[in-house]
């Protein structure tokens, strides 16, 4: 929750697996605590075990490791049982895919890929329907950028045809149907069109895959058809399809879908997609992207003396070719379904983790800096320092809160900084003073011991359209006193105390101030070298009704003024 | 032990000869005006002096839950199951059901499960449907029956309750106190001396004023004597909030490892939110499930320096120049100038850079951030984060697990772990983990380099290592909390009962 991890967590990934299967497939029996081992060296972790099936969470770079297949394939280089770069043998097929004029700017971009000769059980079906779904939750971006269907290739008839058509004109089975519908049906009704369907149903016209006797195959990225996309434990022959609107994406989603059914037994066979404007393209392309990397570069970067030996050992150990090209200079061989190399960092961590994170020796720098608090937090804690001594407790509100405590029941209008999406009303803006703050809270706590003295000192936001983030945020403080009998003497004595400990003896005062949230006559302005920097007073007895109470109250809040 | 009685003392003793028998220490209390915690200490030191005896009895109160209090006021589920069922003909699909009975997902189960234990509904398929029927023709729940007995005020329930009280508290549904109660009895052997210590009457001087200081009227006198055994009164002063304690000791430890505090605004540009660290513009977490976005009463704001605006759109559409493949994308200025609240403190850090390039830098910031979530046990719509920044020349990632392993062994953490990790704006990236005496192997610090498609734009060409503490987390851990709404609790007799000792 609080950790550095917000980008990250949320889309850290599941996926399942079963021990025997996973084991068959690194082909070395490990014992749970070694896969444990391995995975987290990995950047992976056991979730939970059940049984025969395990969780493992797998981090969202690692989109190549979302299956069975690819922690195997990883682990089995990690461990040394196969090093070095995995090669995939792709066959040319003379199936081919026509893309028609209309999609530029719908979902243009179509690879597809033929694997024959996979293994089939009801089991392995769901693992590869688990694969689809996860690559195209975060990789696909929920199926935007790219979507991916699997067919029974031998029941298509070849060229398939990639087209748009109009919502109404579009008929056919969904997968899991028996009866076919029409476009809006299946976006308005079928459990997958009410998700992914807002992804088209802007468009006048609909992209749609059929086959050369006008079978449907799918409405990417919708759902594939009952007829040809289903497929069962006698289906050996599959065509993955992957549709979408940036090509590499959909290259990508294509390559670690079909490595996966090529771990599974499966020959691979390339598809030639034909696009509207003359070009032609043979997917998938499996061939290995090159990276140069120096071990002066790994070096710097990690802090290990390695030979440009150890680094080419370890990055064979991460799955990739490796050579030495001349002395202190490697080229790596990417696999093409590690999709997560942007810049050779990325390479210098894989041999660091090749290397193992458990035998890197951590060392402590020398960098000198002289350590200090910020003058405004130095501010902050003089005044609690000052509030504690005049006898209130500390209180840490949230610094979201609602209209209602803001504005309504204090009687005030002052600007808000409103958010578009909060999950409730009680959290949708931010506060603009400590006060609401601490009235909502002592009228939570109306069975607690009185008096009440409560303070806090926070920062509060204010909308500003001059500002770069157009909003101003102050450091502000607050003190209240709640109980059957309060005194505006006793705080204001109080504040004076404060004020003057703060350094403001002689250049503070204050002038009577009319304002519906406190009583008339028993409230001011503070002024701070004549210019106001808050209020106090007597809360008004409509104001405090309102927070539920029947409790006296009162209360000062100023800014803090460096 | 003086021979003289303490004032409190005397009040008591007095009270019991008045009742000449057994009597309950909140009956004396009640009579004294005094709390039973007070005379009961009070009857202690009696015992001491042999002159009371003073006996012990448990009893049980027992109380609704929350749970308990609610099904007394909505019916329990498994009947407002049955009745739905009834009145629909003693036939029903479970689904329909369970909505006609206007039950929540999370009492479906608890619904089922008694009804069928009670013999009520029967649960079989038709069709491939479930469906449930009725099999009697009264729900007669005793759980009913006790709830509502205890609502009522009821504190002893009768013995043809007992299962259903069983039940009720296996559910707990009803909670079951052992409450002590105090029973006070003079000695009879003792009543002599006892009329005698009455009887002497208050002895020696009250209270030493200033007058009898410069009179020397003190002298060769004794003094009254006070209890002074007993516990103090409990009272509030003013104090500091436990987890600000925290916060403050956490910021002591930074400043000594030489880190400069900063601090960034809540509300922020994408710009600086994820743009600035080679967040892709369609990252899921940008959406408005997670993140929040401000609307009102502005939408957007600027981004004041147009060369580094450039150099990161540069970045992300190609890798601008930094040897990275960026993310093949076009980069939009609307989304990146979009308001948001930050999620996270890391925007603070590259403000920090962007504004202190040259080697040696370190840098820390614990402050609040925001998410798009609903508040509960475990999740809240704002959680703060402490991070630091090391920049200086040939930085290495050996020097940020040395950080790392510093930082915990400051906070306490005394047996740690490298794993290594992933974040979109560092590479290499590290997670390390604690061993937790009770929760095993919990995450603590994650950290890494920032790559360089976050440097290079700020013209940053030395290493910066930057890393996390899950600052609430250890709270959470050193105080014992489990649920996440106490680090801010609203409870005041909470705040005022807990403290945070280093």
């Amino acid at each position: 929750m609080d950790t550095w991890k917000v980008l990250c967590e949320m889309s850290a990934m599941i996926v399942q697996c079963r021990i025997d299967d996973l084991s068959l497939l690194i082909g070395k029996a490990l014992t749970l605590k070694e896969i444990e081992e391995t995975l987290f060296l990995l950047k992976a972790e056991i979730e939970s075990v059940q049984g025969n099936r395990i969780e493992i969470e797998v981090n969202p770079d690692r989109q190549d490791m979302l299956s069975s297949e690819g922690i195997a394939r990883a682990i089995r280089a990690f461990l040394g049982i196969e090093l070095g770069l995995k090669s995939y043998h792709v066959k040319k097929s003379p199936c081919e895919v026509i893309v028609r004029p209309g999609l530029e700017r719908i979902r243009p971009f179509i690879s597809c890929g033929i694997a024959k000769g996979v293994e089939t059980s009801d089991e392995l079906i769901k693992d590869y329907m688990h694969l689809q779904e996860l690559l195209t939750t975060t990789h696909g971006r929920n199926r935007k950028k790219a979507s991916i269907g699997l067919y029974v290739f031998d029941d298509i008839e070849f060229p398939i045809t990639y087209q748009v058509e109009k919502p109404d004109s579009i008929k056919f089975a969904p997968l899991g149907h028996d009866s076919p519908m029409d476009g809006w049906t299946i976006v308005r009704t079928h459990e997958k069109g009410v998700v992914y369907g807002p992804i088209i149903s802007g468009f006048k016209k609909w992209p749609l895959l059929i086959d050369a006797v006008g079978k449907v195959l799918s409405l990417p990225p919708v759902i594939n058809s009952n007829d040809l996309g289903r497929l069962t434990t006698s289906t050996r022959n599959i065509f993955v399809e992957v549709t979408g609107t940036q090509r590499s994406c959909v290259d990508q989603a294509l390559n670690i879908m079909i490595a996966s059914l090529a771990d599974r037994g499966g020959k691979i066979e390339s598809v030639r997609v034909l696009y509207p404007d003359g070009t032609e393209v043979n997917t998938p392309d499996l061939f290995p992207g090159k990276m140069p990397v120096t071990t002066e570069g790994v070096v710097k970067l990690t802090g290990l003396t390695l030979s440009d030996q150890q680094v080419v050992d370890c990055l064979r150990r991460m799955g990739y070719g490796a050579r030495i090209v001349s002395s202190g200079r490697v080229t790596a061989e990417i696999p093409a379904y590690r999709i997560d190399i942007l810049h050779t960092v990325d390479l210098i961590e894989d041999v660091a983790i090749g290397y193992g994170f458990d035998r890197i020796e951590p060392t402590m720098p020398v960098t000198t800096t002289v350590g200090r608090l910020l003058p405004t937090t130095r501010l902050k804690n003089k005044v609690r320092d000052l509030m504690v001594g005049a006898g209130y407790q500390e209180i840490m509100s949230y610094v979201m809160s609602s209209p209602d405590i803001m504005s309504t029941k204090m009687m005030r209008d002052l600007p808000l900084v409103t958010t578009g999406n909060p999950k409730s009303l009680d959290f949708s803006i931010l506060r603009n003073s400590l006060l609401p703050a601490l009235m909502d809270f002592i009228s939570r706590n109306q069975h607690a011991d009185y008096p009440q003295r409560v303070f806090e000192v926070g920062d509060i936001v204010i909308p500003d359209g001059d500002a770069e983030t157009r909003t101003l945020q102050r450091a502000s403080v607050c003190g209240l006193i709640a109980d059957a009998r309060v005194n505006l003497t006793e705080i204001m004595t109080q504040l004076g105390f404060i004020l003057r400990n703060m350094g403001f003896e002689n250049r503070f005062r204050f002038a009577l101030l009319m304002n519906p949230t406190y009583v008339e006559g028993r409230s001011a302005t503070i002024l701070i070298d004549d210019k106001p920097v808050g209020t106090l007073g007597e809360l008004s007895p409509e104001v405090i009704t309102r927070f539920g109470m029947a409790v006296p109250v009162v209360a000062f809040e100023f800014f803090l003024v460096t | 032990m003086s021979e003289q009685l303490t004032d409190g003392e005397r009040l008591v003793l007095a009270e019991l000869v008045r009742h000449d028998q057994r009597v309950l220490a909140r009956n004396l209390a009640q009579d004294l005006m005094d709390s039973e915690q007070r005379v009961v200490s009070v009857l202690n030191s009696l015992v001491q002096r042999g002159l009371v005896s003073l006996d012990t009895l448990e009893s049980e109160l027992l109380s609704l839950t929350e749970e308990g209090h609610r099904y007394e006021v909505e019916g329990l589920p498994e009947v407002r199951l049955f009745m739905a069922v009834k009145s629909s003909g003693n036939r029903m699909g479970l689904d329909a059901a369970v909505s006609a009975a206007g039950l929540s997902q999370a009492s479906k189960g608890i619904a089922v499960n008694w009804s069928r234990k009670n013999g009520w509904l029967d649960v079989i398929k038709i069709d491939g449907e479930t469906v449930i029927e009725a099999r009697v023709e009264k729900p007669v729940s005793q759980v009913t029956e006790v709830l509502a007995m205890l609502e009522k005020g009821v504190s002893q329930i009768p013995d043809r309750l007992a299962e259903g009280l069983r039940q009720a508290i296996e559910r707990t549904l009803v909670k079951r106190e052992v409450v002590k109660t105090y029973a006070a009895e003079l000695r009879m052997e003792k009543k002599q001396v006892i009329q005698g210590l009455l009887a002497k009457g208050h002895e020696g001087i009250t209270d030493i004023t200033p007058e009898i200081l410069t009179t020397g009227a003190w002298k060769g006198k004794s003094f009254r004597a006070f209890n002074v055994e007993l516990e103090p009164a409990r009272t509030n002063y003013g104090r500091k909030h436990p987890y600000a304690e925290f916060v403050d000791w956490l910021k002591e430890i930074l400043v000594g490892l030489g880190f400069a505090e900063w601090s960034g605004p809540y509300v922020e540009t994408e710009f600086w939110n994820n743009d600035a660290l080679f967040v892709p513009q369609d990252h899921v977490a940008r959406e408005v499930q997670d993140q929040f976005r401000v609307t009102k009463p502005y939408d957007h704001g600027t981004i004041p320096d147009a060369k580094y605006y450039a150099q990161v759109k540069a970045v992300h559409e190609n890798g601008g120049g930094t040897g990275s493949k960026g993310w093949q994308w076009p980069f939009s200025k609307e989304i990146s100038s979009r308001l948001c609240l930050r999620a996270h403190t890391t925007p603070v850090s590259v403000r920090y850079l962007s504004e202190h390039k040259e080697p040696p830098q370190k840098m820390f910031i614990i402050d609040r951030n925001f998410r798009a979530e609903s508040l509960d046990a475990r999740h809240g719509q704002e959680f703060d984060q402490c991070e630091g920044i090391i920049l200086d020349r040939n930085l290495t990632l050996r020097d940020l697990l040395g950080y790392l392993s510093e930082i915990c062994r400051r906070v306490g953490v005394k047996k740690i772990k490298f794993k290594p990790g992933q974040f979109p704006f560092t590479e290499p990236s590290v997670e390390t983990f604690a061993k937790h005496e009770t929760l095993g192997w919990i995450e603590v610090a994650p950290g890494g380099i920032f790559r360089p498609e976050v440097t290079y734009p700020l013209d940053i060409r030395d290493t910066v290592l930057a890393w996390g503490i899950g600052a609430m987390r250890l709270y959470m851990a050193s105080l014992e909390i489990s649920d996440i709404r106490d680090i801010l609790s609203r409870n005041l007799t909470w705040i005022r009962g807990k403290y945070f000792v280093r």
